[in-house]
């Protein structure tokens, strides 16, 4: 628990201050600007402070802070991965989230669940052991489980799913967690300012200035600013930003999108994947069922949502759960999804010179967010590529080394 | 629901389609780039530009113009109509 908490209950005027500046004018130069203020680029920045002493650093947004899919996932975090580089560091990532809250003095809610992905067929199943044998190997708490263990857990769930998609057992994953991504953002955001790194909001990169092959400051719509090292972290706007300095990557931007229903009385505790039915619903600590599909069919820079998406998503969710028949869904929403073909991220130095990417975190960048800006700040304070992330260079695609990692995605894209 | 003008069997859910991707470039017509990239490097730009749609219930190609930042269609043709196709 935040000890930050303990003072509202003991002190009667306790007021919070702000939780990070808003400085009036941009400076001339920064040693790093990064661009897009979510939860990897704030905590890049958090990170570069903390571990690498680089303060003299600007958090551009074209938006406010967190508004991108930072505040637009379904908040789950696990490390269930199916190759080495993947549960490697996304281990390490639900690590830095446990201690998250003391960390950053804020509470983020983070809360263990419990993470089944549920088989509905052999070769579902078999996958599954592959990937609870992967995570076994390198020490993350993993098994397959049958059907009773689910019912257990979950005993409001139909194991024959309406008869079309028999449940044959699970992957189970106890440390998956879910977390108030906003408050992820907002508690990396206040630390990097009191740090003194500035954050600006609705300061859109119109272009990058480059010499030669080297990035050397970006241009705003609020004047120019020289910069020693550019970071891109904008998920959905990566390939705008990279056309920015001449780069091509395998990014494909696909929308992406959920919805919660009204709040209703605790009955879920533990998170349910269902990659047959390319669904995925946890229940908040409000009481709303949070709820996810697979992707959108089609390329699309732009975050509307859909009527198709919730109709589909409620027909495959009453298979499993009909008694939420009688629930409302409130709100709905999308966000901009960086696929990259091998379902694993583009992260690390490029072949232009002091710019960075962080980046190709699809449908799977909250549950990455601590550990990516924990080694995206070595990596530019570095000047190389850390070595928890050397396997998700942008170069792997033109060498044909793939990470493979879709085996290990929540649901079937 | 979205609908899609198709030439000679009128308005159909986009839900019959397959969406295929970009017309690329055929590798014969690739100078500067290394096989690695044209197969990976994908153009996603918020663009107008021509797509492959397969629809389902009918088993047959077409060629859609569209835009990916509005999501517009501009033009459908069936392919192996057109000089490109």
């Amino acid at each position: 628990m935040s000890i930050r908490l303990l003072k509202y209950a003991f002190i009667e005027d306790w007021a919070e201050p702000r939780f990070f500046n808003t400085p009036n004018e941009l400076a001339h130069s920064y040693d790093v600007v990064i661009i897009g203020a979510g939860g990897h680029g704030l905590a890049t920045a958090y990170y570069l402070a903390r571990d690498h002493g680089i303060t003299n650093v600007a958090v551009l947004d074209q938006s406010y802070i967190g508004g991108g899919n930072t505040g637009r996932n379904t908040t789950i975090i696990r490390s269930n991965y199916l190759t080495e580089e993947g549960v490697k560091f996304y281990d390490q990532s639900v690590d830095l989230f446990k201690s998250l809250s003391e960390e950053l003095d804020f509470n983020i809610f983070y809360s263990e669940r419990g993470h089944f992905t549920l088989a509905h067929s052999d070769a579902t199943l078999r996958t599954a052991r592959w990937r609870a044998e992967v995570n076994k190997h390198y020490g993350v708490d993993s098994e397959v489980v049958g059907p009773d263990e689910i019912l257990k857990v979950c005993p409001q769930i139909q194991l024959d799913c309406g008869g079309n998609h028999e449940i044959l057992g699970a992957l189970y994953h106890a440390p998956g967690a879910v977390a108030r991504h906003d408050a992820v953002a907002w508690g990396y955001a206040r630390r990097a300012s009191e740090a003194g790194i500035e954050i600006h909001q609705h300061t859109a990169v119109t272009s990058i200035d480059m010499e030669g092959d080297r990035v050397i400051g970006v241009t705003t719509p609020r004047g120019k600013v020289k910069a020693g090292a550019v970071v891109s972290a904008v998920a959905g706007f990566t390939p705008t930003i990279l056309s920015m300095v001449g780069l091509v990557s395998p990014i494909e931007i696909f929308p992406l999108q959920a919805c919660v229903t009204e709040p209703i009385k605790p009955w879920l505790d533990t998170i349910i994947v269902s990659g047959s039915l390319h669904l995925y619903v946890s229940q908040s600590s409000r009481g709303e069922m949070v709820m996810g599909a697979s992707l959108d069919p089609m390329e699309l820079h732009s975050r509307r949502s859909t009527f198709e998406f919730v109709s589909n998503l409620s027909d495959q969710l009453l298979d499993m759960f009909p008694f939420l028949s009688q629930v409302n869904v409130n709100r709905q929403w999308a966000g901009m999804a960086d696929m990259t073909p091998d379902f694993a991220p583009v992260m690390g130095t490029t072949p232009v010179r002091d710019f960075y990417v962080d980046a190709g975190w699809g449908t799977w960048g909250f549950k990455a967010t601590p550990i990516s800006g924990k080694t995206m700040a070595a990596t530019v304070a570095n000047g190389r590529d850390d070595d928890l992330i050397t396997g998700f260079n942008l170069a792997r695609f033109g060498d044909y080394e793939l990470v493979g990692e879709k085996g290990a995605a929540a649901i079937g894209h | 629901m979205k609908y899609i003008d198709l030439p000679s069997l009128g308005r159909r859910p986009s839900t019959e389609f397959v969406v295929a991707g970009i017309l690329d470039p055929e590798p014969a017509q690739l100078n500067d780039i290394s096989p690695g990239e044209w197969v990976f490097n994908r153009d996603s730009l918020p663009m107008r530009r021509t797509e492959w749609w397969y629809h389902t219930p009918t088993q047959l190609w077409f060629l859609v113009e569209r835009d990916t930042a509005t999501d517009e269609v501009f033009g459908v043709s069936l392919a192996g109509d057109t000089a490109d196709g």
